[in-house]
């Protein structure tokens, strides 16, 4: 029984090795077409990035309008640089970079028209619908709440995994200031999480 | 705050859900944008060589009109529409000073064309139209290239020359209400 064990699991590893390094294939294939003006190839690099583009663009703002506006930039401005995608990172992280962008430019047009027009109405962001579920929710929601600079931070380290050079990289800021948002971060997240009986 | 606590959070933020689908399929509207033939892009520099050419022309339309003589009085009203305020480097950049200025001048703008001749209302309206597309010229150059200073100079004047044939058309009318006075 352990050895049929070891042999499905031994098969279905190479099985998913293998429909990983055709996905790798295909994306290259993509890349390289979508270089030379192919839109179709590009809207195959959309289907398959969307999710983790648009998931890093609505952790980051909080807010549906704004990240649907940003991805679509987000690929928008992929589309125009492609030229430049030399391979250096992966298309992913590239692309990260330029979802990042797109977030923080939003924001300081937003936070212009804000300041233009004086609103006084505070926005409060709805809950992000995920799939997570039960604590990882309320964790979630939490993070929705973290002021920008510290929930940023948080997103790319905690959640997305980018060390603090990559997540200062991106955001424009020194690896140390990104230290200091993190640790904010954390701090603020206890003192909500404490409210609601976080037991994580 | 712990610092097991601290882990117990930083593990479970990991296992927040990274990859979320969006509500609309978004591809569409990126479609429509990339798929478009792309259109002929003014250069920064482009742009400003125009800025400067129709800042000249301007200039040299408000001497000209200046040294004409000016007569008659008429009760037409100019299109509000000349009046244009550009959101990306406005004339509010200039300080409250001048926008209050601006502001009162053009107030009056309608008032004090209504008393001058057609033409002169013509030629007013075609130096402001020029001025006008000046600023936006350079308002576009500016939002390719926000740090240049020559771009930056050259807005300002222009607002400043805009703001000086304001105060020239409430120049002229109090001439024309002195001549019919007399």
């Amino acid at each position: 029984m352990a050895a049929l064990l070891t042999a499905e699991t031994s098969d279905y590893s190479r099985e998913m090795a293998t429909a990983s390094s055709e996905i790798q294939n295909d994306e290259a294939t993509w890349i390289a077409k979508a270089q030379r003006s192919d839109s179709r190839a590009f809207e195959a690099l959309y289907r398959l990035h969307i999710d983790r583009v648009y998931g890093l663009c609505i952790r980051m703002t909080g807010n549906v309008s704004e990240a649907e506006d940003c991805a679509q930039e987000a690929f928008i401005q992929a589309w125009n640089k492609l030229d430049k995608f030399r391979g250096d990172s992966a298309f992913s992280t590239w692309l990260h970079r330029i979802a990042v962008n797109a977030v923080l430019g939003r924001m300081r047009k937003s936070k212009r028209e804000h300041d233009r027009i004086m609103a006084v109405a505070e926005s409060v962001p709805a809950a992000v619908a995920t799939s997570d579920t039960g604590e990882l929710r309320d964790l979630s929601e939490a993070v929705d709440r973290l002021p920008e600079g510290a929930r940023h931070v948080f997103v790319l380290h905690a959640v997305y995994g980018y060390s603090h050079d990559e997540a200062a990289g991106m955001l424009g800021i020194a690896a140390g200031t990104s230290k200091a948002q993190l640790h904010r971060a954390r701090r603020l997240l206890a003192q909500q999480l404490k409210q609601e009986g976080f037991e994580a | 705050m712990s610092e097991q606590n601290d882990d117990k959070m930083m593990q479970a933020a990991s296992r927040l859900s990274t990859e979320i689908a969006p509500e609309r399929d978004l591809w569409p509207g990126i479609a429509e944008v990339i798929e478009q033939p792309p259109a002929r892009r003014w250069s920064p520099m482009l742009a400003q060589a125009a800025g400067v050419m129709l800042l000249m022309a301007a200039s040299a339309g408000i001497t000209w009109y200046m040294m004409q003589g000016e007569d008659g009085a008429t009760t037409e009203v100019v299109n509000p529409d000349m009046m244009f305020e550009r959101a990306s480097f406005g004339s509010r950049s200039l300080g409250s000073g001048f926008q209050d200025a601006r502001d009162s001048l053009v107030a009056e703008l309608n008032l004090e064309l209504a008393k001058l001749s057609d033409e002169d209302r013509a030629t007013i309206r075609t130096n402001l139209t020029v001025i006008h597309s000046a600023i936006n010229e350079m308002n576009e150059a500016l939002e390719e290239e926000p740090d240049n200073v020559f771009l930056q100079e050259r807005l300002l004047r222009t607002y400043r020359e805009e703001l000086l044939l304001l105060r020239r058309v409430g120049g002229l009318t109090r001439n024309v209400m002195l001549r019919n006075d007399i």
